[in-house]
């Protein structure tokens, strides 16, 4: 147990005297800090760490609490490491000093002093190591599934077609028999009133007479096919152009489901320019490199995959070392084409409107290849300016008077982006 | 049988050939030459039917149409390893200097994704105070100029630097040995840095020697500051400080020494309506071509470029009078009278007193040294304590250096940033001297008129490509710093450009890059001259920040050890040959009037004036097609120079007066001694009478790409060979020119060719008295005529107003303010991916333009309709002879107003409730919105806007294979200096002023992301920014604290054609002009009547 969490212990004991009840919330605080601990870990420690031997940008973390000097020491490191250093703590120059004078994130206001107490908690004890999944492992089963249930769904609906053709068949049947019995009762009711007979002229002649009896019932569905098969074409057309699914394949298999799914690396940590400019950037390969120099291998392709990033970048994983002559670079194929006259930015929408990615881009955490979920079109971007409230306005010092002049207007009703000029032509395109 | 009359139709049916007959009956008199039009016979022997051939097109139509429907595969590149600075999509400012031998300014460049798209201003310079000018707004598509050289040439073909480097440091090293003179030729060198580097040269080969030579030279200024005061400089002039200006022909708001400093000053001190509402300065201006000067000043007198001296000299003899000092020789001028009211006047201004003077004379610049003391101008506007450094030229050493050439004493000759072939004058022969040269080496970036002729050009980088320093004045020093790495290198797979001081440096046997140079030349110099950083390191990184370095001169050790090591080359040569030759006395000012006296007019000749265009200078960016395509705010002409003459003279010459766009005009050929060459007439209202004047900068043969385009070839004709050398220094006018009667004619693109308002009140104007009495004089409210009578045009309503819950964007523009320089038309041009049409375009009235400056012609016709009805009435004059004679302004010397129009975004827009596709709209921030992707192209908006300010694109200009070489977008190259925040126009839709949405929603959003409101001026749209008069005010009228919302209630505010009621966004301010009504008068009426008389051809 950590010292804080024996203090923390310590002191329950003195107030509740009770150490089996101790014994049982130090186990749920430790779970429940190791279960922060892990997501924390994984957003902000993950990119220089591994929690085994190897070393990344920084040290593997395997056995760190041994090797430091004291759990309390690990916490300050974490929290300042520069404010330690400059203490002229010698363990902490000397560590600075065998990774080649690498400075490590100062961590002092980015999380709290309880996270960082949560990810001390969890290196100390890490999860067992998992055995590498076999191919598509994951990503399988729930691949799997999505078939099976569109598999099921397409079964029903051809069930349907079968049932319905059918009942067709068998409605067309009785409809000829109803006819004959009609004829024979017909006949028989002639017979007996000594009349004459009436011939049967077959059931297209007859069809025939009835078509030119009701030429209005017939204008009128005639008319209706013509509606029913217009709106179809419109809708065709409305579709040209418009790619929702759309998922080429990209030149490195790169998978957002590990990375953003499995591994809970923030979307920004990549796309880091999503707050600072209109695009949210693809990122450069020496973003890749900051966790790749140390993993080389993958869980589902192997090395293969993470060699394109080495080819691109030009490093050589044998030498460790960099050759920019050897860099090509990464033509990846963009998923999501806007049209070069509209003006979108990510900054507007994710930093100040704190729209969540998974709005338009569908949940990326769970694609092995990154897909066009949204339409993307002018008529998907006006509905949700038409209802979304900008949730960034309230405590926006910006929006502030017309914040109070909008909710004047529209008392009650919710202030959509499309209230504040959100869907005039000049907000997107000039 | 009657007599018949017979009809023919051509020569041929009168012969009845038999040949006609035969083909009489058909119905191509020669046969059309089908095969060949259908491809070489080969349609024959196919084998497709016609249905065949319909199966085919219904195919492939529908295949494209398939094929049109895939998504269509776009990569996306990121950076290998991403610059730490650069944001895909964020901009990256960088402060530099801009210099190029005639312009200064302090500049920050803005980069996107590692390109320079856009200058603007430094607000930290104390010289250009963030001011920048039409030619430095367009610098930046010369530095994507596909003219330019991409390696280094031996007499013609591409060699590699290698190999120029090595035979030249042994063909130089051979010179220096043998004793052979080597000479160096640039124009005005301001930097430091470089003058080490000649130095350093000149200590390896010590038969080096630099001359400088400036294309419009200013040497008899500093030879007179020589004679007057011992100090060969030029001094700096402070325009803010002065109340009263008197300008002899100096063009200091578009070309004279420093003119963008000149204008941010000179608007500074005409201000009107500040909270003192002190009296703005007064302007007088004598010259003889109307010149962009001359249109802003309060009273301008039309003189012949002859008397200019005599114009001073009078001004010094009725200022002497004050005085009693002793007066000089002066011819009678018949302006006399006016002139001892002008020295009166700048008796009253002693030492808020400026005179300054155009005219490249020793004498004349004298006596006007002379008047500036009387006046105490002197520590108070004038002040040589700073010298300017931004003109160094010599004549007399550059006429020396071509004796020397004539008489093969120079063995090399090395041109930097100077084109003397093209602008030496004709009686210099400097093509012969030049060819006479042993080695001839140049740095010019383009095989330009002289580097044509060199055996050796190693290409300079561009500007926007280099390190450099700056030193324009004393005490003040500013960084160039590269914002691209060079576009040509090896890199691109091109042998690559250099910097030229690299290579001299290289060639004296010293391996250093110019940056390294730079900073240790700093290290060792500038740095030691201030006191404010102990570091070098953070000195450098500020400095460089900044972009500029104020010394203060007071703090500083020693005055002079400034001067010495900001210019010794340049500046000290007059003075150190002046010691050599000691023959050179100084001259007093008697000996100056007596010189001055001689220049007399003669009779029945033309007085020639050169001047430089606004847009053009001195024409070294001549390939530069925004500058040719942005009209000369005087005569509103694009893509041409052409003689300018009062339209008086032209009508007694019978020349074609070109009243419409599609008339054509009088080619004349103008003559002087030997020289002579053709070109258009155009009509100057308040051209001096017997004057003419003709623009430099054109006729460059070897200036790039539109020299190749076969629809352009040379624009202009070369006045540079008509540049007199009278007593060792350069002339620009000339006495004795002689005018052929029409040879040709010929089209000029003009894009205002209609001087009146016809009767509406468009431009407002008062004077300083009037506005004294009554802050809204010549600001009536504008009245609506209905059938019951006057109404405030507001009342009566068809429209809804909009309402305007956040922002309500407005912009102000202050008539008082605005000089008319064009600042802003290429700026818009640039920031908004306006497209470059051609003459041939501009010519039908299809200039595309966002934003024109309007140039009215004051009449003597009364301004509203209704008084000019009655003057018609009463003179008998029929209606619509009225307007036409209202469209003739008074032609001797019209008063001339400047007016910026572009989209007034009017909240009842015309324009908007005729567009039948919703196009065009209005937004709830009160901004007219265009949606380029909407619009079809019917133009109604265009034809219902009352300002027509619409462009309508006629062609795909960017992709259209007619404008190439002439629109810079169209390469790959020139299509770098896009602003890809604004989107480029195709074919058919119609564009306009945007108000530069993409600023207003960048700055909103900077706004919303920092947590703050918006502040008043964050948002500044392209027009203002460039603006050096401050003019243009942007800003949210609903902020009751903006300034644009404080200037829409001033009492000068107006709208244009307010009695539409189409309410604007955009305001104006009328015009205050400081003049007596008597003196505006009398400077009007003056028309030389003498020297017309004189003339009788």
């Amino acid at each position: 147990m950590t010292t804080t969490l024996a203090g923390k212990i310590r002191a329950y004991r003195v107030s509740a005297g009770l150490l089996f009840l101790f014994c049982f919330f130090c186990l749920s605080f430790s779970s429940a800090y190791a279960e922060d601990g892990a997501k924390i870990f994984k957003q902000n420690c993950a990119v220089c760490h591994r929690l085994d031997g190897q070393i990344l940008t920084g040290p593997g973390l395997a056995g760190v609490a041994q090797r430091v000097p004291s759990d309390d020491w690990m916490f300050k490191w974490i929290k300042d490491n520069n404010a330690l250093r400059k203490s002229g703590d010698a363990y902490a120059n000397g560590i600075r000093a065998k990774y080649d004078n690498k400075d490590m994130t100062v961590f002092n206001g980015v999380i709290s002093d309880e996270d960082i107490k949560a990810v001390i908690a969890y290196i100390k004890n890490p999860p067992p190591p998992t055995v590498a999944k076999g191919p598509e492992g994951g990503g399988d089963a729930t691949k799997g599934g999505g078939q099976a249930g569109s598999g099921e769904g397409a079964a029903s609906t051809t069930n349907m077609y079968f049932i319905l053709a059918g009942v067709l068949v068998l409605l067309l049947i009785l409809a000829m028999v109803l006819r004959g019995v009609k004829y024979n009762l017909l006949n028989v009711i002639a017979r007996s009133k000594k009349e004459e007979q009436i011939v049967d002229k077959g059931w297209w002649c007859e069809t025939k007479y009835w078509l030119v009896n009701h030429k209005r019932t017939i204008a009128a569905l005639v008319i209706i096919l013509f509606l029913w098969l217009g709106k179809l074409a419109w809708y065709g057309m409305m579709d040209i152009g418009v790619y929702t699914g759309y998922h080429p394949e990209q030149p490195i298999k790169f998978s957002h489901k590990i990375h953003a799914g499995d591994n809970a690396i923030n979307c920004e940590y990549c796309h880091s320019t999503v707050e600072k400019s209109r695009h949210a950037g693809i990122p450069s390969p020496n973003i890749c490199m900051n966790c790749h120099k140390g993993i080389s291998s993958g869980a589902t392709t192997g090395t293969a995959e993470i060699a394109k990033i080495y080819d691109a970048i030009g490093w050589d994983p044998k030498t460790m070392t960099y050759d920019s002559t050897k860099a090509k670079g990464i033509k990846w194929v963009k998923v999501h084409n806007l049209q070069d006259f509209v003006f979108f930015s990510h900054q507007q929408h994710v930093k100040v409107g704190k729209v969540d990615c998974a709005n338009c881009h569908g949940d990326v955490k769970s694609m092995t290849t990154a897909q066009q979920v949204m339409p993307m079109t002018m008529g998907w971007c006006i509905d949700c300016h038409r209802k979304t409230e900008v949730a960034g306005m309230k405590d926006n010092p910006y929006y502030e008077e017309l914040h109070k002049k909008l909710a004047e207007k529209y008392k009650g009703q919710k202030i959509t982006v499309d209230k504040m000029g959100g869907i005039e032509c000049a907000k997107c395109h000039y | 049988m009657s007599k018949e009359t017979k009809y023919w139709r051509g020569l041929e049916e009168l012969a009845n050939s038999p040949e006609f007959v035969k083909h009489q009956q058909n119905e191509f008199t020669e046969e059309v030459p089908v095969e060949q039009f259908l491809g070489s016979g080969l349609i024959g022997s196919t084998s497709t039917t016609r249905r065949d051939f319909l199966k085919f097109l219904g195919f492939s139509v529908t295949a494209v149409s398939l094929a049109a429907c895939e998504t269509p595969v776009n990569k996306a590149l990121p950076y290998i390893i991403k610059p730490e600075q650069i944001t895909p999509g964020e901009a990256l400012w960088y402060a530099s200097s801009y210099f190029d031998g005639q312009d200064y300014a302090s500049v920050l460049v803005k980069t996107r994704e590692g390109r320079p798209i856009k200058i603007e201003g430094n607000p930290m310079s104390g010289i250009t105070m963030g001011a920048t000018n039409a030619r430095v707004q367009a610098s930046v598509l010369s530095l994507y100029d596909s003219s330019r050289l991409t390696g280094p040439t031996e007499k013609g073909s591409a060699v590699s630097w290698a190999a120029v480097d090595q035979n030249l440091a042994a063909k130089l090293g051979q010179i220096a040995a043998s004793g052979g003179e080597i000479r160096i030729l640039s124009s005005t060198i301001i930097s430091p840095s470089t003058k080490a580097v000649i130095a350093e040269f000149s200590e390896k080969f010590p038969t080096t020697r630099h001359v400088t030579y400036d294309a419009v030279s200013y040497s008899a200024m500093v030879k007179a500051n020589w004679h007057s005061f011992e100090r060969s400089a030029i001094p700096s002039y402070y325009f803010d400080k002065a109340s009263l200006v008197v300008s002899i022909a100096a063009d200091f708001l578009s070309n004279w020494l420093s003119p963008i400093e000149f204008a941010k000053q000179y608007a500074k001190g005409r201000k009107v309506g500040g909270s003192e509402n002190a009296e703005p300065a007064k302007h007088i201006h004598f010259e003889s071509n109307l010149s962009l000067t001359g249109a802003n000043a309060d009273v301008r007198y039309p003189v012949r470029p002859s008397q200019f001296g005599t114009v001073a000299a009078s001004l010094y003899n009725a200022l002497a009078s004050y005085v009693g000092a002793p007066t000089i020789e002066a011819s009678k001028l018949e302006i006399d009278e006016d002139i001892k009211k002008v020295a009166k006047q700048l008796w009253a201004n002693k030492r808020k007193a400026l005179v300054v003077c155009g005219v490249n004379d020793v004498a004349v610049q004298m006596i006007v040294n002379g008047i500036n003391t009387i006046l105490d101008s002197y520590e108070n506007t004038v002040d040589l304590r700073s010298p300017m450094l931004v003109r160094q030229g010599s004549d007399e050493a550059f006429l020396d250096l071509v004796k020397e050439m004539k008489d093969g004493k120079v063995a090399a000759l090395i041109t930097y940033n100077t084109n003397p072939v093209y602008t030496s004058p004709e009686t210099l022969q400097f093509t012969e001297a030049y060819k006479k040269v042993g080695l001839r080496i140049s740095f010019a970036d383009r095989p330009d008129e002289t580097a044509e002729l060199a055996d050796y050009i190693c290409p300079d980088h561009h500007y926007l490509e280099s390190w450099n320093d700056a030193n324009p004045k004393v005490g003040h020093y500013s960084l160039t710093q590269p914002t691209i790495a060079p576009i040509f290198s090896k890199a691109t797979g091109h042998k690559g450009t250099r910097c030229a001081q690299e290579s001299l440096l290289l060639w004296a046997g010293s391996n250093q890059d110019y940056h390294s140079f730079i900073q240790k030349h700093w290290e060792t110099s500038i740095f030691l001259h201030q006191s404010k950083e102990s570091n070098f390191r953070e000195f450098w990184n500020t400095t460089l920040q900044n972009g500029v370095l104020e010394v203060d001169l007071n703090s500083a050790a020693d005055e002079k050890k400034l001067v010495v090591a900001a210019g010794k080359a340049g500046r000290d040569e007059v003075k150190d040959k002046a010691k050599d030759k000691a023959s050179v006395e100084r001259m007093d000012l008697a000996t100056a009037a007596a010189h001055v006296n001689k220049y007399n007019p003669k009779e029945n000749v033309w007085e020639l004036q050169l001047y430089e265009k606004t847009s053009m200078g001195n024409g070294c960016q001549a390939n530069n097609p925004w500058l040719q395509e942005m009209p000369d705010p005087v005569t509103k002409v694009t893509w041409d120079n052409y003689v300018t003459m009062s339209p008086v003279d032209m009508k007694k010459r019978g020349y074609k007066m070109q009243e419409r766009q599609d008339r054509e005009a009088s080619v004349v050929t103008v003559s002087l001694g030997t020289t002579s060459v053709d070109l258009p007439v155009y009509p100057q209202p308040g051209q001096a009478v017997g004057t003419i004047g003709i623009a430099l900068g054109y006729g460059r043969t070897k200036a790039g790409t539109l020299n190749e385009n076969e629809n352009i070839g040379v624009i202009g004709k070369n006045a540079y060979p008509f540049v007199q050398i009278v007593n060792g220094v350069f002339t620009y006018s000339a006495g004795d020119v002689t005018l052929s009667p029409q040879v040709t004619t010929t089209e000029l693109a003009a894009t205002q060719v209609h001087h009146t308002i016809m009767g509406r009140n468009l431009v407002r104007e008062t004077t300083f008295e009037e506005f004294k009495k009554n802050p809204k004089a010549g600001n009536e409210e504008e009245e609506l005529t209905t059938s019951i009578g006057k109404k405030d045009p507001e009342i009566e309503t068809l429209w809804d107003n909009h309402e305007r819950p956040g922002h309500w964007w407005g912009l102000s523009i202050d008539l008082n303010s605005c000089i008319g320089c064009g600042s802003c038309v290429v700026s818009c041009t640039a920031e908004n991916n306006v497209a470059v049409v051609g003459k041939d375009q501009v010519k039908r009235t299809r200039e595309m333009h966002w934003l024109r400056i309007d140039r009215y012609y004051s009449t003597d016709w009364p301004v509203l309709t209704k008084d000019a009805e009655e003057k018609a009435d009463k003179d008998g004059v029929g209606k619509i002879a009225m307007y036409l004679d209202m469209e003739n302004p008074s032609v001797h010397n019209p008063k001339v107003l400047f007016q910026p129009v572009m989209c007034q975004h009017c909240n009842h827009a015309p324009c908007e409730s005729v567009c039948p596709v919703l196009a065009t709209n209005h937004s709830s921030e009160g901004l007219n919105q265009m949606t380029y992707n909407r619009c079809v192209g019917t133009r109604y908006c265009a034809n219902n806007c009352p300002f027509k300010v619409r462009r309508f694109n006629w062609y795909n200009t960017n992709e259209n294979e007619k404008f190439a070489k002439l629109n810079p977008a169209q390469d790959d190259l020139g299509r770098m200096v896009l602003n890809p925040d604004v989107v480029v126009r195709s074919r058919g839709v119609m564009e306009k002023c945007s108000l530069c949405v993409q600023r207003i929603q960048a700055g909103k959003l900077d706004a919303k992301k920092e947590l703050h409101k918006l502040q008043d001026g964050a948002i500044k749209t392209a027009c203002q920014q460039s603006c050096p008069t401050e003019a243009i005010v942007f800003g949210d009228i609903n902020d009751s604290s903006s300034r644009i919302a404080a200037l829409r209630k001033d009492n000068r505010s107006y709208f244009m054609l307010h009695e539409l009621n189409i309410q604007p966004n955009v305001s104006y301010m009328v015009k205050v002009r400081n003049a007596e009504p008597e003196m505006a008068e009398a400077g009007e009426k003056h028309e030389g009547k003498s020297t017309e008389e004189k003339k009788a051809s």
